[in-house]
């Protein structure tokens, strides 16, 4: 390799390190993820092994496992045997308690641990402290039930040990019924697609991209590019000046704005009520009026940058072109028809490209107004993708199925980056450097 | 041309300005005065909605915690955009090495990805770091998301930096890395500038990334802090919430104000929506 | 439940701080509370009232500990306290001791996110032992008690009395409504009619009539119950899905919205605005909480509550159909399995201590929630208290709660998404429950029993 291909690797290699820790490793493990049935439930990291009354339930009736070992397994048993005493004699306790216990409650057995706890307590000799009573029973418990194990043949052998030998078919039907963690599975894709909320959702999120591109991203970015063309430029900076207040204020502040217009205490109210329309809050009032604010507030947001290179494209126009229409005596409308939108033509198409993918993808904006209501009315693809895997009522975040859904995004971005690839001429774009040493 | 009359464009923009027009005046009114219910003129002075500047907000870290928190996260986020940008552009721009186009390529397809549909993958490789929940994690991977976009940028100010200049350097006898330095950099600076505000502007503003991934009271940052407030449903006062936009908008007016012209230029190429 | 491979080391550990009892031990115990307000402040302040008592005992016995106590509130909303503590504990980093909804238990638990608090206090003593049964049996999960209930509360229906007096109820009337409802006599149709009578008289704007909770929640399984639905199987531990009476469930609140008392976009409503819209009587009927009480008379300013609202259970579904009912959702407090075992001790210890009827007392009747033990009801705090005393005698008794099932929350997403539908007017009930039906099975498999 050259030296100059040393170099440019040095000057990736910081680039490259950052991209692939926090943007391609993620990519990676979204489409693993969404093979799975993460969910809180089953914990990120995996799980353990662990025997529960839930456990005992749904081996009811299983054929691997023998009913005799479900029914011991379900049992709690405490037993004050020679091992338990041994180990509580090794331990930091009082010599006289020891020795009391042994011979109060030696060779008994308690249905539960409570139970134990409750004859420890008893003891002229107890300990003072709950938790040294717990850690001296504690040595005594026989049971599995309600132990967590770590590894599986921790668990194979402590089922082993307190129950005798057990079957390897068995063995295995338990570990799987007693996992907690996520395993593998392709139920989140036919799930994606057999679920109808999915398809509104899919609906929605095609007319909010359709509607916000038209009506404001290319739509009035054309009005206001074509229109501060033709304005002296101090008014022409100062409307600019103005539309791009929402691009660059924080959207939590640039939404709260929209709220306060629209609030049921807010400003519209205000002016509206005193000409005799009811009161009421237009975010969330009807479905059209919260899909006409969440295009709004979006929109605003959107023209800006369409604005901007519309107004450089119609700027790069040579100015001969635009006198001698001028002279020939074209009017504003022709020359805007004939002349400047034949030149916007590209310029629309990039903004038209890029301003899909950046909807598609985006709903900070939905997420601080509407949050997808009233009802699920504006929820769009990526703000469920969100609410699946982040937001959960009852506190189980589903991350697995929440995956699949953002996966879902991630192909059909990675697809339509391709296709503007293409349309943009890749090849123009990387330029072979013309300096070879 | 221009001599034809302009009023009635100028009263259509007007018109269809007024929200915003509406919005950001009332966003500076409505920080010291009350109005009285239903009513859409103010009728009384007051400072008492600055009181967030002393006062804290239930549990909340203070206010001056949380723009501490901003300003290091937004500052942070924007040296490592720059300096990694301002390289990797230099390297896709300029320099002949294998898996150039690939480098591109991918550059320009993340450019344009679904960033924030990665979140949970984040989190996971930032709880594997043991960076959950601290500024340098949410940091790290702003920066990171920031990136493709950095380039892209970069190799484009680059692009236009005439050969001329490297071909002569190279021929005085200095190395590459040596013609970047004191050469091609000083060219580009107005790129490293406008993306300098960009990113400062962009990690300014951030509320997803912060409030997933460091929702903690001490590493909060201005957006979690205000959105937090607006959400608690027991304190609802739109003066109270744009007493605190308005101080969190400070800096965002000051840059625009100073470097208008830079970021006309870079929201050409925006990010978002 | 404790991995068995530590429990060895543990008791090393328990010698150790035996051993060295006479240094000072500095403990941090950080305390989340979710869905909490500055009224509910206490969840927090009990704690560190309970840190200051265990010193004292502590010192008595001869150990110098020293207990800073970290409390955070004022989470944005449940989702987002939701989504911290999940994420914080999978990175080792989260509160040790939280305030949450019962229902987290489950899909907690088997996350190994919390400890179960009989491992660290003796649950035969007191105060535990004074705590209502079904309180701690709501906090335990497969026969594990892994929590203590922080507080109770239930969701009753409210009426505003001056539009129901406008529409011709006499007095007595009203003060039989409780009865009425109870016995199955006042149904949920007839909420209905009276809404509508309301809105016809001009006393409230259409779609104000009934006017519901405006975000999901437990609230919506009352109406369910309302029409004889069944949550979970008694026998089985499954979850049930119950057609018919989701069927009348959904088509209930068809009918409201085609009768045009409640309206169409209702659901996601800010709460800011609602309360200040029943809390006045710009509503008529309306469906809430007992802790609405406090915000109600507070900052909404009613000052005579009991001349302008009557409440009562959530009445039956119609005649004949279902039963009169109420949820009530207690919060929890949980250690979580953030810190060492010292920790856990000390914080199971502070959870044990803050549930004493008295420190407990202080809590119910600030943020008007409901007493979680018997003997409350005889401290003068808690007795003098109107609210806290009609509301215990007449919902109380009649209170369900929602099973600890950790695909719950599956269930309960799909329900909501199902009312969603119906209300918003894409589906009819009959379809919106035949979706239901197909995507629980798909979602939940064995775990639910369709019926």
């Amino acid at each position: 390799m050259t030296r100059q291909a040393w170099l440019g690797f040095g000057f990736l290699a910081p680039a490259t390190l950052f991209v692939v820790a926090f943007f391609l490793a993620p990519v990676v493990m979204t489409g693993f993820f969404a093979f799975t049935n993460m969910s809180t439930a089953t914990g990120i990291t995996g799980g353990t092994y662990r025997i529960t009354e839930g456990v005992i339930s749904r081996l009811a009736g299983s054929e691997d496992v023998p009913a005799p070992l479900i029914e011991a397994l379900g049992q709690q048993q405490s037993v004050v045997d020679p091992t338990g005493l041994a180990a509580l004699a090794q331990g930091d306790f009082d010599a006289a308690f020891v020795a009391e216990l042994e011979e109060e409650l030696g060779g008994r057995t308690f249905a539960s641990q409570r139970e134990l706890e409750g004859a420890i307590r008893d003891l002229d000799n107890r300990p003072r402290r709950v938790r040294d009573i717990k850690a001296a029973a504690e040595l005594f418990e026989r049971s599995v039930l309600n132990v967590d194990f770590a590894t599986q043949a921790d668990f194979a052998e402590a089922i082993q040990a307190y129950a005798g030998p057990v079957p390897d078919t068995a063995m295995t039907a338990l570990a799987r019924a007693a996992y907690t963690g996520w395993s593998m599975t392709t139920d989140n894709f036919s799930r994606l697609f057999n679920s109808p909320e999915l398809g509104t959702v899919a609906v929605n999120t095609v007319f909010y991209i359709f509607a916000t591109l038209t009506l404001f991203n290319t739509g009035f970015a054309l009005v206001l590019a074509i229109t501060t063309f033709y304005l002296p430029s101090r008014q022409a900076s100062f409307f600019r000046t103005v539309w791009l207040l929402p691009r660059i204020s924080p959207p939590v502040l640039y939404v709260l704005l929209w709220k306060w217009l629209a609030w049921d205490t807010g400003f519209l109210n205000a002016v509206l009520e005193p000409l005799g329309v009811a009161g009421r809050n237009w975010m969330f009032d009807s479905e059209t009026s919260a899909w006409t604010f969440v295009i709004l507030i979006n929109g605003f947001v959107g023209a800006s940058m369409g604005m901007i290179i519309l107004s450089s494209a119609i700027r790069a126009i040579p100015q001969p072109i635009l006198y001698a229409s001028a002279v020939d005596g074209a009017g504003r409308l022709q020359q805007i028809r004939h002349i400047i939108l034949p030149q916007l033509r590209w310029p629309l198409l990039f903004i038209t490209s890029y301003q899909t993918l950046s909807l598609l993808t985006s709903f900070e904006y939905i997420l601080l107004s509407t949050d997808g209501g009233p009802g699920s009315t504006t929820e769009v693809w990526a703000l469920a993708a969100y609410h699946t895997a982040l937001r959960n009522y009852a506190g189980n975040l589903q991350y697995g199925y929440g995956a699949a859904m953002a996966l879902v995004l991630v192909v059909f971005g990675i697809a339509m980056s391709f296709v503007y690839l293409r349309l943009f001429n890749f090849k123009a774009l990387v330029g072979r450097p013309r300096i070879e040493q | 041309m221009r001599s034809e009359r302009t009023w009635p464009i100028t009263v259509l923009l007007a018109a269809a300005s007024l929200p915003l027009l509406v919005m950001y005046a009332y966003l500076i009114l409505d920080t010291f005065t009350d109005s009285a219910p239903g009513a859409v003129f103010p009728n009384r002075f007051t400072l008492e909605h600055w009181r967030f500047l002393t006062e804290r907000q239930g549990s909340r870290a203070s206010i001056w915690q949380a723009t501490l928190n901003t300003f290091i996260f937004a500052t942070s986020t924007t040296a490592l955009v720059l300096f990694i940008s301002s390289t990797a552009g230099y390297a896709l721009s300029r320099l002949a090495m294998p898996f150039r186009r690939l480098f591109l390529g991918g550059v320009l397809i993340l450019h344009a990805f679904p960033t924030i549909t990665l979140i949970i993958a984040i989190f996971l490789i930032l709880q594997m770091l043991g960076l959950y929940n601290t500024l340098t994690g949410v940091i790290l991977v702003k920066a990171s998301l920031e990136l493709p976009f950095g380039i892209w940028i970069m190799k484009g100010f680059y692009d236009t930096v005439p050969w001329e200049i490297e071909m002569s350097g190279i021929q005085d006898g200095a190395g590459r890395f040596q013609v970047w330095r004191e050469l091609v950099l000083p060219m580009v600076y107005p790129g490293i500038l406008a993306l300098g505000i960009f990113s400062f502007l962009s990690g300014w503003s951030e509320f997803i990334l912060p409030q997933v991934l460091a929702p903690d009271a001490s590493v909060q940052t201005l957006s979690v802090y205000m959105a937090s407030l607006i959400f608690d449903d027991q304190n609802f006062n739109f003066n109270l919430f744009k007493s605190v936009g308005l101080f969190y908008m400070i800096p965002v007016i000051i840059l625009y104000l100073v470097f208008q012209k830079y970021l006309m230029n870079i929201y050409g190429g925006g990010t978002k929506g | 439940m404790i991995i068995r491979p530590l429990r060895t080391a543990l008791l090393a550990g328990t010698a150790l701080v035996m051993a060295t009892a006479a240094h000072a031990q500095d403990y941090t115990i950080t305390v989340w509370a979710g869905g909490s307000n500055d009224n509910d402040i206490y969840r927090i302040t009990a704690i560190e009232m309970a840190a200051d008592i265990l010193e004292r005992e502590m010192e008595i016995l001869g150990e110098e500990i020293s207990i800073t106590v970290d409390g955070r509130y004022n989470f944005a909303s449940w989702d987002d306290f939701k989504q911290s503590v999940t994420l914080a504990a999978e990175a080792g980093t989260g509160p040790n001791i939280v305030v949450t909804s019962h229902g987290d238990i489950a899909p907690w638990a088997q996350a190994g996110i919390i400890r179960p608090i009989e491992d660290y206090i003796d649950l035969d003593s007191w105060p535990v032992t004074d705590i209502y049964p079904n309180l701690m049996e709501i906090s335990s999960f497969e026969g594990v008690q892994w929590g203590l209930p922080q507080d109770a509360e239930s969701r009753p229906f409210f009426f505003w009395i001056p539009h129901l007096e406008a529409i011709g109820y006499t007095a007595e009337q009203i003060e039989a409504l409780p009865a009425a409802v109870e016995a199955g006599e006042y149904t949920l149709y007839d909420v209905l009619e009276d809404a509508a009578a309301i809105q016809e008289a001009g006393l409230v704007e259409p779609g104000l009539g009934f006017y519901p909770r405006v975000s999901n929640g437990p609230d919506y399984w009352q109406f369910y119950l309302s029409f004889g639905g069944e949550i979970q199987d008694p026998e089985t531990g499954h979850l049930v899905l119950d057609t018919e009476a989701m069927t009348g469930f959904y088509q209930f609140f068809a009918d409201a919205v085609a009768a045009g008392v409640t309206r169409q976009a209702h659901i996601g409503t800010p709460w800011d605005q609602w309360y200040a819209e029943v809390a006045s009587g710009i509503a008529g009927l309306w469906h809430g909480g007992t802790w609405h009480y406090a915000r109600y008379t507070g900052r909404e300013g009613l000052e005579d509550f009991f001349g302008n609202v009557q409440f009562t259970l959530i009445p039956a579904g119609a005649e004949g159909v279902g039963r009169s009912n109420t949820i009530t959702h207690p919060l929890v407090y949980l250690v979580t399995s953030t810190g060492d075992e010292d920790t856990a001790f000390i914080a199971a210890e502070l959870i044990k201590i803050a549930s004493e009827p008295r420190i407990n007392s202080l809590h119910a009747i600030k943020s008007a929630h409901l007493a979680i033990a018997e003997s409350q009801s005889e401290i003068d705090l808690y007795r003098g208290d109107r609210w806290a005393r009609e509301a215990t005698e007449r919902l109380l008794p009649h209170a369900s709660a929602m099973p600890n099932h950790v695909r719950f929350g599956e269930y309960w997403d799909l329900m909501w998404g199902g009312l969603e539908s119906v209300w918003s007017g894409q589906k009819s009930a009959e379809e919106a429950v035949a979706d239901l039906e197909v995507a629980v099975v798909n979602a939940l498999g064995d775990d639910i029993i369709v019926r």
